[in-house]
């Protein structure tokens, strides 16, 4: 076999993970956009720099192996260690400085999108323009495409970092204090996000979805997300509310239209309407939410939600068909 | 003289075998008697005796972690609890020791001499510890803050009358097969009338089930409802915890503003991120609960406020439930614990699905 073989096949399935809902290198937004041209100029650069420096290595020990004059070997010094290094990493410094401010850039006044790290989910409020309360949501960032949203950053506890790889850049999450950041997608679809500091036992499992949406979907999404949870009508669901009221869930989560308004947990208003459960992990699926309310320990270590085994599943599953049906 | 080390070495561990040998016939021949009536050997008591005074000296807690001793409530808890428990050895004030008492080896001294010079944490210690080989047993729970009540009597007994002590704790327990036996601490009604002493009249037969189940498993801690449970016949729990259960709460709320401002919010919103709404298992509540949660409207202040520092320890017990009531007390801090037992406590007694409710 030819013993380039295997470096093309591994490089092939390295290369795979660049595309994706997750990636710096599929980039949706302008912000994303940036950073994806900032690496490509980079690597564009360094592959010519390295074919240089191993061509000119080539040339003086094979092709041409001479001893240099002493002078000659100053000026290689001065020029090709010294002038020439300090020009191009001028230049590239220049150029890395010159799109830091955009990176920083204020929204368009629009959408403010406020996230609060927790242990281990997303909180997260959309300030509308001109809103006086927030529209409370979790483990799900929607933004509209073609407006710059900023974005607030706030951390409960311990330190989180807020990063969609395909949108831009990711900034810390601080207890104390508010960061901010901003985004501007451009292309519409789901994209992934994740914690990128260390927060705990289940950092790992710390994600969101971001979808971008057009800005009709979205002014759209956001009127209906504002609204009250409209209830699924099957008996199954209906003893599914009623349990969930009994067992006193409405102490730490909240359901807009009912008694439920906690705040130590995620809200659940339009809980079924959001492509995954707790956190990124599970799919928004009845089986999945009965297996989270059972024992969530066993799904993301160190949750604090409590677990439910205690009930029996008949239960369980009437608090699923419930909560799978809040659109 | 010259030493032979080896001859040392020998003479050595021969009287090592020989003293094995003698105190191998000693445990497995039964050559030391150990009748009662014999009493120990000239010196021996005095041994023992110095021992103990001086273990406990070594290892009583300090003052400072004793609640109010001369609370009227924790006194008479720990009379009660007295009267059940420990009058089988100790007898009572007004009354003499039984001939079996004094046949006892060590002889258990009458509860009004017991006292003697002992501190009140040297009394604690003694009673949660209890004393090996002297037939004082340990106290059924891990628990400590509990062991105070009995402290509170204690430090009160020495001197008290008969009648007081009647006063107390009713006389003469009631018969453990009886729901009387329930009642002479709780209240006939569920209202025990004592601060210390939770009201049944507002839980349900459920949460009570549940709650004696877990105390007679050890599952949760309690010295003296440890002790009562197990003296009632297993079957029997829930027939007294129906008939507690049957009981209508009466009162009135007591709320001032005060209290209101202090405790409502936390109540019925949590706070912040951390506590939850207490409201939406232990009511009031707009939708019917589950009857495994306990009501706490009207439920006297220190005992709500002494079982959420159990929550908060994450040493409360009490069956599967237990683990969601963990994770809700634990961010609680002493101000917030006060104002939630005095916000509940000046709520107007109810179940926690009121009969009438819509």
């Amino acid at each position: 076999m030819w013993p380039g073989g295997p470096v093309l096949i591994c490089a092939i399935l390295v290369l795979a993970g660049c595309d994706g809902p997750q990636s710096v290198l599929a980039p949706g937004g302008e912000d994303a956009f940036v950073l994806a041209n900032l690496f490509w100029f980079l690597l564009a650069g360094a592959v010519v720099l390295w074919c240089a420096m191993n061509g000119l290595m080539f040339y003086v020990t094979r092709i041409n192996p001479r001893e240099l004059s002493e002078r000659g070997a100053q000026a290689l010094i001065l020029w090709g260690g010294i002038a020439f290094p300090t020009v191009v990493l001028a230049g590239l410094l220049f150029y890395a400085l010159s799109i830091m401010p955009e990176q920083r850039a204020e929204g368009d006044g629009g959408l403010r999108v406020e996230v609060t790290g927790e242990q281990w989910w997303w909180r997260v409020a959309y300030w509308p323009e001109g809103a006086d309360e927030p529209i409370i949501s979790a483990n799900e960032v929607r933004l509209p495409a073609g407006s710059r949203s900023e974005i607030t950053l706030e951390a409960d506890k311990v330190i989180h970092s807020f990063w969609v790889p395909s949108l831009g850049g990711k900034s810390d999450m601080i207890p104390g204090r508010t960061n901010r950041m901003s985004l501007a997608p451009t292309v519409p679809g789901l994209y992934r996000g994740q914690c990128a500091e260390y927060c705990g036992e289940s950092h790992a499992k710390m994600a969101f979805t971001a979808e971008v949406l057009t800005p009709e979907d979205f002014a759209a999404w956001l009127d209906a997300e504002a609204g009250p949870a409209v209830p699924p009508d099957t008996a199954l669901a209906r003893e599914g509310r009623a349990a969930f009221f009994a067992e006193g869930c409405g102490a730490c989560h909240a359901i807009r239209g009912t008694p439920a308004h906690g705040r130590v947990g995620p809200d659940l208003t339009h809980l079924a309407s959001r492509a995954t459960l707790a956190a990124g992990t599970l799919p928004m699926t009845g089986e999945a939410l009965a297996r989270w309310i059972t024992a969530p320990e066993s799904v993301k270590p160190g949750a604090l939600m409590p677990g439910y085994d205690h009930l029996p599943p008949e239960r369980i599953a009437a608090m699923a068909a419930y909560l799978e049906g809040l659109e | 003289m010259k030493i032979d080390p080896r001859s040392v070495a020998a003479t050595l561990a021969a009287l090592a075998v020989l003293g094995l040998i003698g105190a191998a016939a000693v445990v497995f021949l039964g050559l030391f008697n150990v009748s009662a009536k014999k009493g120990h050997l000239p010196g021996v008591s005095w041994v023992l005796h110095t021992t103990f005074r001086n273990s406990v000296d070594l290892r009583a807690p300090p003052v400072s972690e004793a609640p109010n001793l001369s609370d009227p409530d924790l006194i008479g808890l720990g009379a009660k609890h007295f009267n059940a428990a420990c009058r089988v050895c100790h007898s009572a004030p007004g009354h003499g020791r039984t001939a079996t008492m004094l046949s006892m080896l060590p002889q258990p001294p009458h509860i009004t001499d017991a006292v003697g010079h002992w501190t009140a944490p040297e009394l604690h210690w003694i009673v949660h510890e209890g004393v090996k080989m002297s037939g004082m047993p340990a106290w059924p729970a891990e628990r400590e803050d509990d062991v105070w009540a009995v402290v509170a009597f204690l430090e009160e007994v020495g001197s008290m009358a008969p009648e007081r002590y009647d006063e107390l704790t009713g006389g003469i327990g009631a018969d453990p097969e009886t729901f009387e036996y329930c009642a002479s601490c709780h209240g006939a009604n569920g209202v025990s009338g004592n601060q210390q002493i939770p009201r049944l009249d507002i839980l349900s037969e459920e949460y009570m089930t549940r709650s004696l189940a877990s105390y007679r498993e050890s599952d949760r801690d309690s010295g003296i409802m440890q002790h009562a449970s197990s003296e009632v016949a297993p079957e029997k729990l829930s027939e007294f915890a129906r008939r507690f259960a049957e009981a209508r709460p009466e009162g009135e709320a007591a709320l001032t503003d005060r209290i209101e401002s202090a405790g409502a919010q936390l109540a019925t919103m949590g706070s912040g991120s951390d506590v939850p709404a207490c409201v939406a298992c232990h009511g009031p509540w707009s939708e019917p609960l589950s009857e495994a949660f306990p009501s706490l409207s009207g439920q006297y202040a220190p005992y709500l406020a002494a079982q959420l520092r159990l929550w908060r320890a994450g040493r409360r017990g009490g069956g599967e439930v237990a683990e969601l009531m963990y994770q809700a007390a634990r961010d609680l801090d002493d101000a917030e614990i006060d104002a939630l037992a005095a916000y509940y406590a000046a709520l107007a007694p109810a179940k926690l699905n009121p009969p009438d409710a819509p």
